[in-house]
């Protein structure tokens, strides 16, 4: 039997990962030493072996699955699009306005005073473009940590509403160290210029609700909040609640629980 | 000769698969949706069977899509089909995260987050055999198996076993169980190359 054809009889437990090391690590130098013919054979068997997934009794993931990664990626599509269209720094061309501004300058007595006011604006477009890219990098930070809140298995998740289609869902997911995200859909906006505030509910009898973030929902029914830094611990929150409170929310619930969801 | 059906990679056709993960370059979010439309039951139905626990699958699907949509360009389509590389990488992690969980490691920790570079050649027929009917086609093929040679097969795909380690667990010749994965592999191809 020649080489090539003992490693033939390897190929398909080879794509299966069911080689034992030795056997294992022999093909692997048999492939590297560039032999085409069975470098092909394990692509083929390779494609054999992924029609075995179908054994798998089917099963379908929940709703919440694919809710929490279009969340994660329309919050990361647009954070990178907010970064493509920041300016990064003062452009080329004002620099050179400003050193011709400057050679006028010199020239005469009135395009010094001309010079001065247009330095100022430059200046002035200088600083606001400086505080635009500031702006997109603190957007940029907290896309990021709400990314992190969504994704990371040490978040907790928290149910407050979840009924049939059309029925409001109001979902929590709080990690102990970056945050609360809090999302909903299928919520009517609340009259006037209502919102709906967030509290942490303590776990002792005697605390009172602690006030946190305010949200309205978009013309769509939908909400997003991120609660940076809740102003409760996640071990002393018995249950998160929203309620309906006047604009810029209360200092104690003024209206009934509308949304709530235990911690644990 | 059977060899001679499979196509050369680098002439296959562009599949919609392929177009939405061109999508995903350009921070598409319709196209990721659309990719979790077509492919989310079956990414999950084999994490779920592998890990056995619906709460650790779902992360690990998560990851899978996350995966997809922050290094959508180190999927190059010249090296094969999207759908059997998918479930390659969805295989790959969950038996890693099985893994670990044995290993009493922590999940995330030194997972590797770039995506499997290896080639898969289809077959032709591949255009011919939709997913239904290779589903159809896989079960009946395993269900027809002795039901050791069956379970060789499902321990080493499910599980990551090797040769020794599935001898060790059925308590049977080493020979014997090499014959078999083999053998129930080579009848899967043809047959699914007679559906087709």
């Amino acid at each position: 039997m020649s080489t090539c054809q003992q490693f033939r009889e390897w190929v398909e437990p080879y794509a299966l990962g069911a080689l034992d090391a030795a056997e294992r690590a022999a093909l692997d130098s048999h492939l590297a030493a560039g032999c085409q013919d069975c470098a092909k054979a394990v692509e083929e068997a390779r494609w054999v072996v992924s029609q075995l997934a179908h054994m798998a009794p089917e099963a379908a993931p929940s709703g919440m699955l694919k809710e929490r990664l279009l969340q994660t990626v329309r919050a990361e599509a647009k954070a990178a699009e907010s970064t493509a269209q920041a300016p990064t720094g003062t452009p080329w061309w004002m620099w050179g306005a400003i050193a011709a501004l400057l050679f006028f300058a010199v020239m005469t007595e009135r395009g010094t005073l001309q010079l001065r006011k247009e330095l100022r604006q430059a200046e002035y477009q200088a600083a606001s473009y400086q505080k635009e890219i500031q702006d997109v990098e603190a957007k940029l930070e907290l896309a990021k940590r709400e990314n992190v809140i969504l994704t990371d298995s040490a978040s907790v998740k928290i149910k407050l509403a979840e009924a049939g289609p059309e029925q409001p869902r109001v979902d929590a997911i709080w990690h102990a160290k970056l945050g609360i995200v809090l999302t909903a859909e299928n919520i009517p906006a609340p009259a006037g210029g209502r919102v709906f505030q967030l509290w942490l509910i303590p776990k002792d009898p005697n605390g009172k609700p602690v006030p946190s973030g305010v949200v309205r929902p978009d013309e769509d029914g939908k909400f997003a909040l991120l609660v940076a830094n809740p102003p409760g611990d996640m071990a002393e929150t018995s249950s998160l609640a929203i309620t309906e409170e006047p604009a810029g929310g209360s200092l104690q619930p003024t209206s009934p629980v509308k949304w709530v969801g235990a911690t644990r | 000769m059977f060899l001679a059906a499979f196509t050369s990679p680098a002439h296959r056709e562009v599949s919609a698969d392929a177009t939405l993960m061109r999508g995903l370059l350009h921070n598409d979010v319709g196209a990721f949706e659309r990719l979790y439309d077509r492919h989310s039951r079956l990414v999950y139905s084999v994490v779920l069977r592998v890990l056995q626990q619906a709460g650790t699958a779902e992360e690990v699907v998560q990851d899978v899509f996350l995966q997809l949509w922050r290094n959508a360009a180190q999927y190059d389509e010249s090296r094969g089909p999207f759908v059997p590389w998918l479930l390659t990488l969805a295989r790959n992690k969950a038996l890693d995260t099985l893994r670990r969980k044995s290993e009493r490691q922590r999940r995330r920790e030194d997972q590797a987050e770039e995506l499997p570079a290896v080639t898969i050649a289809a077959p032709q027929y591949e255009k011919a055999l939709d997913e239904k009917r290779a589903a159809v086609k896989v079960r009946a093929l395993m269900d027809s198996l002795v039901p050791q040679q069956k379970k060789a097969i499902e321990l080493a795909y499910f599980e990551g076993l090797s040769h020794s380690e599935i001898a060790e667990a059925l308590k049977e010749p080493l020979g014997t169980v090499k014959s078999w994965i083999r053998n129930g592999l080579l009848r899967l191809k043809e047959e699914l190359q007679a559906t087709a």
